[in-house]
């Protein structure tokens, strides 16, 4: 059992502060930890092989000094935070690293960290990039060889019922997580977004039975508790790349706004599908993580059949989630972010903004640098936004 | 007193020419096509589309090609600053945001072809075929241009296993497969596209005519080997567009072309004829995408007797017999004809012994620093120069790591060079030009080190 004497939100605080408190106590009684970069990498099957899934991410707050000897600076400055951990020592206590085709950097990253940090388990799952028939039919072959891959390495075989029931505990966190999204739609919100952000973190940094647990605590102060978001004029719709840390959001709603919804890969997109329980398991994974995940990172389209295409039609296909989204949570803005050199998120930005113009829908789009002292600037164009808005 | 006449520091190769002019042809071609209501597709290069595409009486032109081209002709800005103002970040991909600004104009003109447009422009596409091969760009890019034209988008799928992974038996046969099926899959969309059934044995016919040009390019690259490098990056960049964005060309026009150039880079070989008008004091690998908009500045180090040998990218692969005796349908035959495993690749690449460490080398560390340097070694280069790109993460993200195995395991050094594909205004000449001279120190003291430490060169 964990030694974390803390509850709900001062526990997520805890891991807040140290990620790796649980992580590291777990290995002393000699689990196998496997991290994971973005939200592609099948958990499910660490999971049924009693493997911990930890999920790696950067550090906006302390400076890349070692990764600009493998990346250039012209890349994603959050991948290149997470190289830079790996190669100051600080992913030591993985005993294995999955990657897939998230990006283009993503995947260089991958090699790279292979090459360079030395993780004794590596493995790079070949995403394909649509949602086509082949390419659903090509992702159950390429999750069947990981599979295998990661059987080797346990040195033991996934049961069925045993891969059954860890894609339920990771349904089951999937359902919590939307719980917890309900709590943001009362006005005001029983929790903030930072708040928000710093759970999900946190339950990305336990196994996912401890993960659960956690949510339950969340949920259940977060409902009772007398100390929580006050209202404010603007309730914001947040898109984009990964925020993996609280300080934009916390400028945000330092100004007249709540963050009541998100779409980003520290958030929302990981959780609002469950994975289907099929008769060959298989089948389920493939098609959440090629189809159900909705990342820029997969060409996808209403009709791939289809001789002429309907701009108004491809992004209500794309992105009428958003709209769900927005009109669910009644924001009256979105803010749309990537970070600097993100292409794959940087390509949609136009495409959304028309969306959501044709929606009636204000939006702003900001890109960052991955650092906190890219704020200020950001700040500023935030609060026009909301005056704009309000 | 005699007045010294300087040549030209580069010695450009007569076949280049020729080649050259098909793509102006390509651009014609696909304004004729238009003009006669024939079907015309914006296509991301050769790949596995091209071939079909013509198969199906499919006009074919490259915006990747035509962004370059318009970056020769120092003609992309105004597209590059359209594109900033239709909302595109500048940090996308060049090629993409100079198409975006021409999309942009065309849909301003009502489907016109912008008279601002180099080579005749590029006419209106009545589809879009996008790659999942490379990088993101090449189907993200496409994606976006819904907002300029109703053509519909095929992204055309492409397995792209890291090499590990590559090894593990099974992963070579299950990628065959999805290449089969993904074009069939294409081909029925075509062909409800354009109302008309695929004629297999013309696929037979232009399919085969791509793996000539390969065979051809690939020998001619086999030659530049030879001291002195007798064909520079400089005609590689100028022909290549013509084997890989060839359009709807009759490939035995292009095999032609590549079978002349051969002959005549075999010419310089047989007779010492250098690629440069200087004596050849460096012999260099360009690793990255050119530098478009100033190319003249692979001029000046030709100038200094920089000799650029050989090239990361485009570089065709080794040609290679397969056994389809038992082979019938016609989709399988095209990828098994080019679509080939990484094992089989290091078996002809290397010796068996050698072949034998790479693969264990790629199963231990992930990845072969012989595998990805060995051109390196076969082009005898003394230095290398990285074209790391503001606007393209895919052929940036691996150089500075490629710089450090090059040091490691051949003592060869690298020069890094800041710039874009596109935009001139991200590349410095001056303080480029300045690193490069600074840049001969390090390639001497290196060339000493490998000869104290008995290497070939």
């Amino acid at each position: 059992m964990s030694a974390a004497t803390k509850k709900g939100l001062a526990h997520v605080q805890e891991l807040y502060l140290d990620r790796t408190q649980r992580i590291r106590e777990l290995k002393t009684e000699g689990k196998k930890v496997i991290g994971y970069l973005c939200i592609y990498p099948v958990t499910e099957m660490m999971t049924a092989l009693d493997l911990i899934p930890y999920r790696v991410l950067g550090d906006m707050h302390e400076s890349i000094t070692k990764a600009d000897t493998y990346l250039p600076t012209v890349v994603c400055p959050f991948l290149r935070s997470c190289l830079d951990l790996g190669l100051k020592g600080k992913y030591d206590f993985l005993d294995g690293m999955v990657t897939t085709h998230i990006c283009d950097v993503g995947s260089s990253l991958s090699g790279i960290w292979r090459y360079t940090v030395k993780t004794p388990f590596h493995y790079n799952i070949d995403t394909p990039h649509t949602t086509h028939d082949t390419s659903l039919n090509q992702i159950k072959g390429v999750l069947k060889a990981f599979q295998t891959a990661m059987e080797t390495f346990a040195g033991k075989k996934i049961t069925e019922a045993n891969l059954i029931s860890a894609i339920k505990k990771h349904n089951e966190q999937r359902a919590l997580v939307r719980e917890l999204y309900q709590l943001k739609k009362p006005d005001p919100p029983l929790i903030s977004g930072a708040e928000t952000l710093k759970t999900i973190k946190a339950i990305q940094s336990l196994p996912v039975d401890e993960g659960n647990t956690l949510l339950r605590e969340v949920i259940s102060e977060i409902k009772i508790r007398v100390n929580k978001p006050v209202k404010k004029n603007a309730r914001l719709l947040i898109w984009g790349s990964i925020i993996d840390d609280i300080p934009m959001i916390e400028m945000i709603e330092s100004l007249d706004a709540n963050v009541v919804m998100d779409d980003t890969c520290v958030g929302s997109r990981a959780f609002f599908n469950d994975v289907a329980i099929t008769p060959d398991p298989i089948d389920g994974l493939a098609q959440h993580y090629l189809i159900d995940i909705k990342c820029p990172r997969t060409f996808r389209t209403r009709d791939f059949y289809a001789v002429k295409k309907n701009y108004m039609d491809d992004l209500t296909s794309r992105f009428s989630y958003l709209l769900d989204y927005a009109r669910d949570w009644k924001a009256n803005g979105v803010i749309l972010q990537s970070v600097r050199y993100c292409d794959t998120h940087g390509y949609e930005v136009p495409q959304l903004r028309d969306y959501f113009k044709a929606m009636d829908v204000p939006s702003i789009y900001l890109e960052h640098d991955y650092t906190v002292g890219a704020l200020a600037p950001m700040k500023t164009r935030v609060q026009g936004f909301l005056e704009i808005i309000s | 007193m005699t007045q010294e006449v300087k040549t030209r520091p580069l010695n450009r190769l007569q076949s280049m020419y020729a080649l050259r002019a098909e793509v102006d042809k390509m651009y014609q071609a696909g304004g004729e096509a238009e003009a006669e209501g024939k079907p015309v597709a914006w296509v991301m290069l050769e790949g596995w589309a091209n071939a079909i595409l013509n198969a199906m009486d499919i006009i074919t032109v490259f915006p990747e090609n035509y962004s370059s081209l318009c970056a020769a002709q120092k003609l992309a800005g105004p597209f590059l600053e359209r594109s900033e103002t239709e909302g595109y970040p500048t940090h996308l991909c060049g090629y993409a945001r100079a198409c975006v600004g021409y999309s942009a104009r065309m849909v301003e003109l009502n489907g016109q072809i912008p008279p601002e447009a180099p080579a005749g422009g590029m006419p209106r596409p009545n589809l879009l075929v996008a790659s999942a091969e490379v990088c993101d760009a090449r189907f993200k890019w496409f994606q976006s241009l819904g907002r300029y034209f109703d053509a519909p988008v095929w992204t055309l799928e492409s397995p792209s296993p890291h090499a590990r992974e590559n090894l593990i038996p099974g992963t070579y046969e299950r990628n065959t497969q999805f290449l089969i099926n993904e074009i069939k899959q294409f081909v029925t969309f075509l062909e409800k596209v354009t109302g008309k059934k695929m004629e297999w044995d013309k696929l037979g016919f232009t399919g085969d005519g791509t793996n000539k040009i390969n065979q051809l390019r690939w020998e001619i690259n086999q030659l530049r080997k030879a001291r002195p490098g007798p064909m520079h990056t400089r005609d590689f960049w100028s022909v290549m567009s013509a084997a890989l964005y060839r359009g709807a060309a009759d490939p035995t026009v292009i095999v032609d072309g590549h079978q002349k150039m051969y002959d005549e880079v075999k010419y310089r070989v047989d007779h010492s004829i250098a690629a440069i008008n200087r004596p050849e004091k460096y012999r260099l690998s360009f690793e990255g995408l050119a530098p478009w908009h100033s190319l003249s500045f692979l001029d000046s180090l030709a100038d200094r007797g920089w000799n650029f040998v050989c090239e990361s990218s485009y570089s065709p692969g080794r040609p290679f017999q397969v056994d389809l005796s038992g082979v019938t349908d016609p989709v399988e035959r095209y990828v098994r004809k080019r679509y080939r495993s990484l094992a089989s690749v290091i078996d002809q690449e290397f010796g068996p012994e050698e072949a034998s460490q790479v693969k264990e080398e790629i199963m231990r560390e992930g990845s072969s620093n012989r595998l990805r340097t060995r051109h390196i070694r076969e082009y005898q280069c003394d230095g290398v120069v990285l074209h790391v790109l503001l606007s393209c993460r895919s052929a940036s993200s691996g150089l500075t790591l490629f710089a450090d195995q090059l040091l490691d395991m051949y003592k060869v050094p690298s020069l890094i060079i800041e710039g874009d594909i596109i935009d001139t205004s991200l590349f410095n000449p001056v303080e480029s030009l300045k690193k490069a001279e600074a840049f001969e120190d390090t390639m001497d003291h290196y060339r000493k080190v490998r000869k104290d430490l008995g290497m070939q060169w």
